[in-house]
């Protein structure tokens, strides 16, 4: 697990770095599932997620969003994702287990991941993303 | 002040045309120079980013709260004519209608100062927070009729009194809803959250009238000094953020295919009259009228509460006026003399018709619209009222509250959720949340001071001070 969060006066901006882009979006989905829930997240109950999009920054926005719906609706809180990326499509099998009012309240909701500032590069060392979280 | 920006009246400010390329019209924002220090260059671009949109009327807005979003900075207002403008989920916000109302009470500060009973059946009983549920039983159909009559939908099945949609901005509900255009999705987060405040910025606070001063309006908006009131923050929940989620993604599509050139992915856009646009407009006024209808669910809520513990009737705990201010509207205003109809933006920045407005009902055409501004936790709240300089330079719009200046991360680094909450309990405010996080989040010390804020509207005239509130007792998500 490699993310941070940055500095941003109205929402939650997250950095995130790693060596292949299946590990990135693993990062910004642990992250996302922070923010929302807190540390305090089990597994157990798995899931599969199948994304297609048109290019990368969609590709992790419509998953993250997804995850977000899911999660919500079906009260379920993720601690794990086995991602794999071939193109432009996503398939992760997750991890995690029912919604706990007592361990899972501490955190804050994200209303939305946006576009504004999102980045993912490649460097020397890797791939880098930056990313908000509307919350 | 910051480079490139220059001083156009007192507290006015203009980013000229030019600071990002291929900005319409100049971008022009309403500061004090003590609260410029705040100012992030971030905030400045977004604003000019706005004023590269077709369409848009005379200037890209910003209104003394403002910081650095996305999108839209918040604290945005943009107006586009209606044949050759754009709408974008982007000038509107994920929380659709997050707005804010007051009602008040016939209780005085010492009835509910200090009880901790009253805040603590308020918690349980308001839904708040991360998975909060709603605890009324609200079907599928009955979701239907939320998106369409908003508010109404609440009064006519015995949330609330016919009274009280009288004091809703746009009577509780927006007219062009259009169920249609909502998701499944969107749908599915919608049913279980009704009646629920959500968490982060939005609250419910017990507060007292501690300053009067415009006494005519007061008394107009069922005001005193030293009455108590309650201040409900909160919006669309779970289904207004699928429906800005699902609607970019449809809109960035239409971007392309109306070829407009747009300097930040979360600007997407439609044209106003074209099928995506007006498909995002339906959508975004259903879950507009999803949030009125919230918020008259919890104020239900609220008054059950208090008339059990104070023994109180409910028609004793009229509304003063709910305000939306993450909402973009179709309406009318003078253009280069003429009155026109054209689509407002409003994100994180709120309606001030002034007086003689054909918007507000009769016994409130005198004074102006009740604008309610709230304040940071452990702060002061506001009450203005909409003026005809607002009608004049910003499409009737006003400040929506404090503004952040400090990043959550810093305020988690700095502040601790414990001492703050015995920091304000020493000075009489009672505060209940579902974690320390999400206070040392909210903290007094990570907005600008709210009384600096409505000094600046009301100096620049765009709204005028009416009263104080002073808070009590808060509970958050």
């Amino acid at each position: 697990m490699s993310f941070e969060e940055i500095s941003h006066t109205a929402d939650v901006k997250i950095r995130a770095r790693a060596l292949t882009p299946d590990a990135l979006f693993t990062d910004a989905f642990l992250a996302l599932m922070q923010v929302v829930y807190g540390t305090d997240r089990k597994d157990g109950i798995t899931k599969e997620v199948r994304i297609d999009s048109d290019n990368i920054e969609s590709l992790l926005c419509d998953f993250l969003s997804e995850i977000l719906f899911i999660a919500e609706v079906e009260g379920l809180v993720f601690s794990q994702a086995d991602i794999t990326i071939e193109g432009l499509s996503l398939t992760a099998v997750l991890s995690g287990e029912s919604f706990d009012p007592l361990r899972h309240s501490s955190g804050t909701e994200v209303k939305g991941v946006s576009y504004s500032g999102l980045v993912i590069e490649k460097d020397a060392n890797g791939y880098i993303l930056d990313i908000l979280f509307d919350v | 002040m910051l480079d490139g920006v220059l001083q156009t009246g007192v507290n006015e400010w203009e980013v000229p045309v030019g600071y990002v390329p291929g900005m319409r019209v100049p971008g022009k924002f309403f500061l004090s120079e003590s609260l410029g220090s705040t100012l992030e260059t971030g905030a400045i671009e977004q604003l000019a980013n706005v004023a590269t949109l077709p369409g848009i009327i005379r200037h890209s807005l910003a209104m003394p709260d403002i910081h650095w979003g996305y999108g839209f900075p918040i604290g945005g207002v943009a107006a586009f004519s209606l044949d050759e403008g754009v709408i974008s989920p982007g000038g509107v916000g994920f929380d659709i209608n997050c707005g804010v109302r007051l009602i008040t009470t016939p209780l005085v500060q010492k009835d509910i100062a200090g009880r901790r009973d009253l805040i603590e059946e308020l918690f349980r009983a308001v839904p708040t927070g991360v998975g909060g549920k709603s605890t009324l039983r609200i079907s599928p159909p009955d979701l239907e009729r939320m998106m369409v009559k908003g508010a109404n939908w609440a009064v006519d099945t015995g949330y609330g009194v016919r009274r009280d949609l009288i004091r809703c901005e746009d009577g509780g509900y927006m007219k062009q809803a259009d169920s249609r255009t909502v998701s499944e999705k969107a749908k599915q987060r919608g049913v279980p959250q009704g009646g629920t405040l959500g968490s982060g910025n939005h609250f419910l606070e017990m507060q007292v009238v501690s300053e009067i001063f415009d006494p005519e309006a007061a008394e107009v908006f069922g005001l005193s000094l030293g009455q108590c009131c309650c201040m409900i923050h909160c919006g669309s929940r779970g289904l207004g953020h699928q429906v800005c989620t699902d609607h970019l993604k449809l809109l960035e599509t239409a971007t392309k295919k109306y070829q407009i050139s747009i300097p930040d992915r979360q600007l997407a856009c439609a044209p106003i009259l074209s099928p995506e646009g007006k498909d995002y407009f339906g959508a975004m006024a259903a879950s507009a009228n999803y949030a009125w209808a919230n918020r008259q669910l919890i104020t239900h809520t609220t008054r059950q509460v208090l008339a059990k513990m104070f023994r109180l009737e409910y028609e004793d705990m009229p509304l003063v006026y709910d305000v939306a201010h993450n909402v973009a509207k179709i309406e009318e205003h003078t253009i280069e003399g003429k009155q026109q109809k054209v689509c407002v933006h409003r994100k994180g920045a709120t309606r001030a018709f002034g007086p003689g407005s054909d918007e507000l009902p009769a016994e409130l055409k005198k004074i102006g619209q009740p604008v309610i501004i709230p304040g940071s936790m452990g702060t002061s709240s506001f009450v203005l009222r909409g003026t005809r300089t607002a009608m004049e330079k910003t499409f009737g719009s006003t400040c929506h509250g404090a503004g952040r200046i400090m990043s959550r991360t810093q305020a988690k680094k700095n502040l601790s959720g414990k001492d703050i909450t015995a920091h304000l309990l020493k000075a009489g405010i009672i505060v209940r949340a579902h974690s320390d996080n999400a206070i040392a989040d909210e903290a007094p010390e990570v907005y600008k001071s709210s009384d600096e804020v409505v000094n600046v509207v009301h100096e620049v005239g765009i709204s005028r001070l009416v009263a104080r509130l002073s808070p009590l007792g808060v509970i958050k998500g």
